[in-house]
């Protein structure tokens, strides 16, 4: 799950809400051709259709150029100091930043037009077909290459396995919108099944419980009344000592398709100055239009701006975005689903400072999940959990609170797995987490493979690799030190204590990438 | 920037995709009977229909699919919910609270706190309706409730906040909820009738048309406009085909009442035969959705002062609020019973209402008791408030 299904306004996992052409699902971000070009990739759900538009929709790929910044190695390791940084991003977004945009909206459903804004050479545009792959030709002489239509979703994941981790229960139950506290129940999150988890533990009598259809059904059972509790002790055991895993590493989004825009662009058209800005930061927006404004012979009518976010957004807004509402945003795969709740108001994109003391809560609540399940493999994590031999529910009202248990998990650099990410050999800096989330945006790295958290690859498996934030990257694996992609490695599943013994989601996408734009496969057909 | 890409679906298109809906979950549940989710939605999809075509049958029909999928698999919150707000609709008051206490929880979730405001309207604890969307607002501000505030400021308040509330309503509004906006246009369009801006409400009227088209309660307000423009065989012509599309008895009355304002009598009888007919088979199913329109009926239609109040006096009842009152005031002066109207009105008027219509009832039952001073007052505010009160108006 990278964006998929949020916010909860267009999260059809409700029974009572459709297919949203303006559910964004991925960003995706890399440079090629040796740091000379980015490409980003936005897909979202292919409503009406995969290579079918949504006139009423807009879209928005938001990019900024600027230097590599790098954390202190000597600086603080505080609360204090990690809520200065988010002010500090905070002042850098919304003062010295100059955001260009990359806008698309839909003439037909078979036809978009293409809008250049804040882009060095000036604003222009360009009317291209759907499910065309088409080069376009900058003011300053670049050529950019664009395509936007149906696509193989490139998200491989076990969806079913990471809901069951969470304890989300409107992928397994019948949870009326109304019930907003049944959504997580809450149980102890947790990547191994726990003893006597009546809620949430496979069913071998149901091996479709939870797992959505080619034909878009999901079956689920009915919700038993509350409380839901786990009243347990331990992670549940198999006759042979083996632990249960909550994941299976099936690709839930197989056979699936999405839209969406693909962009190859010149890095010299982004920023006048790539020698010094070696970073492409890029997010996405879905915006749907105003009834209003659907007949145009409806006059304009002023927008009134309550919520804090809006007054931000306010400024920004030209005559024809003001036609618009904002509904969601993608930068980072799991900023959404895993940390911001997939709340409709945190729909922020790269804005999403304010969230900042609440990511450092929700890290810890789910550190308390997955910390034990990690320990009780054998392995080391990042998270303090006090030695507890099982996955704990636990919640912070303060972020003061739960930062002590979370500041390795936070600070420790990411380790890669190998050096490949960095072909040039260049000293740039490991990411952190804290780094990666806030600002909520694809920040590629130009002189990397923009291997994930460098950017993101169409083949890297984030899912696997957000889960890796809790492995504790001073630890060794085979003497080698744990990096993001380890939970991937078959080898240590073998050796594991576990069923079924696989990596939790799976290693590739389900229909080969190509190696040529738009770099997205094909879509499947689509009977539904 | 060519606007044309986006085009405007209408009544015909949703009534068609409600239909393809309820048509395949019904196909899903003949293979899975028991697929509570199947069964939730399609009771949700059957009253979006409902909603749209303003038929009761069709009311009736999701009704009892909700009961029967409340008795076949308990209170579900989501069930409750909407039992509620169809009973809540069909004027059951004391039901939909009801609903909304079998369901632990429901009550205090945001949804129902919702409807428990409307039900304090229809039961006029005025104050407290406001609190509570105001308190629902300030946690989220949902177009909705937006409406709501508006339609309580229109009533009770400043009719000038009350459309700036429901533009308010349709900024929060997108391209996928055009019913809704065209809802929203049509009830700003009413504010203007209601206080004689005949121009103004047809603008809105027209906006309503070009947002939504084919939508018969658009239709519904311009043939009522049109009657109070003194169009009548246009109006008549128009409200002829809203009612072969809904068979609404309300609007069967109304037009037998521009057929007896046109001299047509005759023709009106049929209509009103009907209507008539259409209500007394709902109160005999136990339907209380059609008393205040007997009360009505009776009082200006066919003038009967013992049915009028008879029917007045359930409806009242059933739910206190200052639109019941007048009803039971003007009945009680049919029936010469002045100074029990008197106090009737005086309930009504307290409770700060701002209608012409009431302001003329209450002129009226003033000047029966000899309260001269009072009576050219609210005969005054009458006519100030809307100069052209007089005029041909439906029954909503």
């Amino acid at each position: 799950m990278a964006d998929h299904n949020d916010p909860n306004a267009v999260n059809h996992i409700f029974s009572d809400i459709d297919y949203s052409p303006a559910d964004l699902y991925d960003l995706f971000g890399w440079p090629i051709n040796g740091g000379d070009k980015v490409v980003f990739a936005l897909t979202f759900a292919s409503a009406p259709a995969a290579g079918v538009l949504d006139p009423d929709l807009l879209y928005r790929l938001l990019l900024t150029s600027h230097p590599r910044v790098a954390w202190p190695e000597k600086a603080e390791r505080n609360i204090e100091s990690v809520l200065r940084y988010f002010d500090a991003v905070r002042d850098k977004y919304l003062g010295e930043l100059k955001t260009a945009e990359i806008r698309v909206t839909v003439l037909s459903p078979k036809r978009v037009l293409i809008k250049f804004l804040g882009f060095p050479c000036g604003e222009f545009s360009k009317e291209m077909d759907v499910d065309t792959n088409t080069s376009i030709q900058t003011p300053d002489g670049h050529t950019i290459s664009a395509f936007v239509g149906g696509r193989d979703d490139a998200f491989f994941n076990d969806l079913t396995g990471f809901f069951r981790s969470i304890n989300y229960a409107p992928q397994f139950y019948h949870v009326p919108h109304t019930m907003t506290e049944a959504r997580e129940l809450p149980i102890p999150k947790t990547l191994l099944e726990l003893e006597g988890n009546d809620l949430f533990n496979c069913r071998e009598d149901m091996p479709k419980w939870g797992y959505t259809q080619l034909d878009g059904t999901t079956p689920k059972l009915d919700l038993p009344p509350g409380p839901w509790a786990w009243k347990g002790n331990s992670f549940k055991k198999d006759a042979n000592g083996n632990f249960r895993f909550v994941y299976d590493g099936r690709d839930c989004r197989a056979q699936q398709n999405c839209n969406a825009i693909v962009l190859e662009i010149p890095h010299a058209f982004i920023s006048p100055n790539v020698r010094e800005n070696r970073l492409v930061n890029g997010w996405g927006e879905s915006w749907v239009r105003k009834a209003a404004h659907k007949v145009e012979s409806i006059p304009d009518e002023p927008s009134w701006t309550q919520h804090p976010w809006k007054a931000v957004r306010e400024k920004e807004l030209d005559d024809e975005l003001r036609k618009y509402k904002l509904v969601d945003t993608d930068g980072q795969p799991f900023a959404d689903a895993a940390l911001s709740e997939r709340e409709d108001d945190r729909q922020m994109g790269a804005n999403n400072f304010w969230l900042g003391p609440h990511f450092i809560k929700r890290l810890a609540h789910l550190g308390w999940g997955f910390g034990p399940s990690i320990s009780a493999l054998g392995l080391k994590t990042s998270f303090d959990h006090d030695n507890s031999p099982v996955s704990v529910h636990k919640t912070y009202d303060s972020a003061a609170a739960a930062f002590p248990r979370i500041a390795k998990t936070l600070f420790q650099q990411l380790n890669m797995p190998d050096s490949s990410w960095n072909p040039k050999g260049l000293p740039i800096p490991l990411r952190r987490a804290f780094e990666v989330f806030v600002p909520n945006v694809c920040a590629v790295d130009m002189d990397t493979t923009g291997s994930w958290p460098f950017g993101r690859r169409l083949e890297d498996q984030v899912a696997t690799r957000f889960l890796a934030l809790f492995l504790d990257m001073d630890a060794e694996w085979n003497g080698k030190k744990y990096h993001i992609d380890l939970l991937s490695d078959q080898t240590l599943w073998d050796s594991a204590p576990i069923f079924p013994k696989t990596p939790p989601n799976p290693l590739k996408n389900d229909k080969e990438f190509l190696s040529a734009f738009p770099y997205l496969a094909e879509p499947w057909p689509e009977t539904w | 920037m060519i606007m044309t890409a986006a085009v405007i679906e209408g009544f015909e298109e949703e009534l068609a995709r409600a239909e393809q809906e309820i048509a395949k979950l019904q196909s899903r549940l003949q293979q899975a009977p028991a697929d509570l989710q199947s069964r939730v939605r399609l009771a949700y999809r059957m009253n979006h229909r409902a909603s749209l075509t303003g038929r009761m049958a069709d009311l009736e029909e999701t009704q009892a699919a909700v009961t029967s999928a409340i008795q076949e698999f308990g209170p579900k919150e989501d069930l409750c919910l909407l039992q509620a707000n169809l009973d809540a609709h069909l004027h059951r008051i004391a039901n939909a609270r009801n609903d909304l206490a079998m369901a632990p929880c429901l009550a205090g979730r945001f949804e129902a706190r919702t409807l428990l405001a409307d039900l304090d309207f229809q039961e006029g604890r005025y104050d407290e309706a406001r609190l509570t969307l105001e308190e629902l607002i300030h946690e989220n501000r949902t177009w909705d409730n937006l409406a709501r505030l508006a339609h309580w400021e229109s009533r009770l308040g400043d009719p000038e906040k009350a459309d700036e509330l429901y533009m308010q309503a349709e900024d929060e509004l997108t391209a996928k909820q055009m019913r809704s906006y065209a809802w929203l246009e049509l009830e700003r369009g009413l504010l203007d009738f209601r206080i004689g801006r005949f121009a103004d409400a047809r603008t809105h009227y027209t906006r309503a048309d070009e947002s939504y088209p084919g939508y018969w309660h658009t239709d519904e307000h311009v043939a009522e406009l049109l009657g109070a423009e003194n169009q009548f065989d246009t109006a008549a012509a128009l409200l002829l085909e809203v009612i072969e599309r809904t068979h609404k008895p309300e609007l069967q009355q109304a037009l037998a009442e521009i057929y007896i304002l046109t001299g047509r009598s005759d023709e009106a009888e049929p209509w009103l035969d009907k209507a008539l007919a259409s209500y007394l088979d709902s109160v005999k199913r136990g339907g209380v959705h059609y008393l205040h329109h007997l009360a009505d009926f009776f009082t200006d239609v066919r003038p009967n002062p013992a049915e009028a109040l008879a029917w007045a006096r359930k409806d009242y009842a059933l739910r206190s609020n200052f639109s019941t009152q007048a009803a039971l005031a003007r009945a009680l002066h049919l029936n010469g019973k002045i100074a029990e109207a008197v106090a009737t009105i005086e309930a009504a008027l307290s409770s700060g209402i701002k209608d012409a219509m009431i302001y003329s009832c209450a002129a009226e039952i003033f000047a029966s008791a000899g309260r001269a001073v009072e009576s050219r007052t609210y005969a005054d505010a009458a006519l100030q408030l809307n100069p052209r009160h007089g005029s041909f108006h439906i029954h909503h």
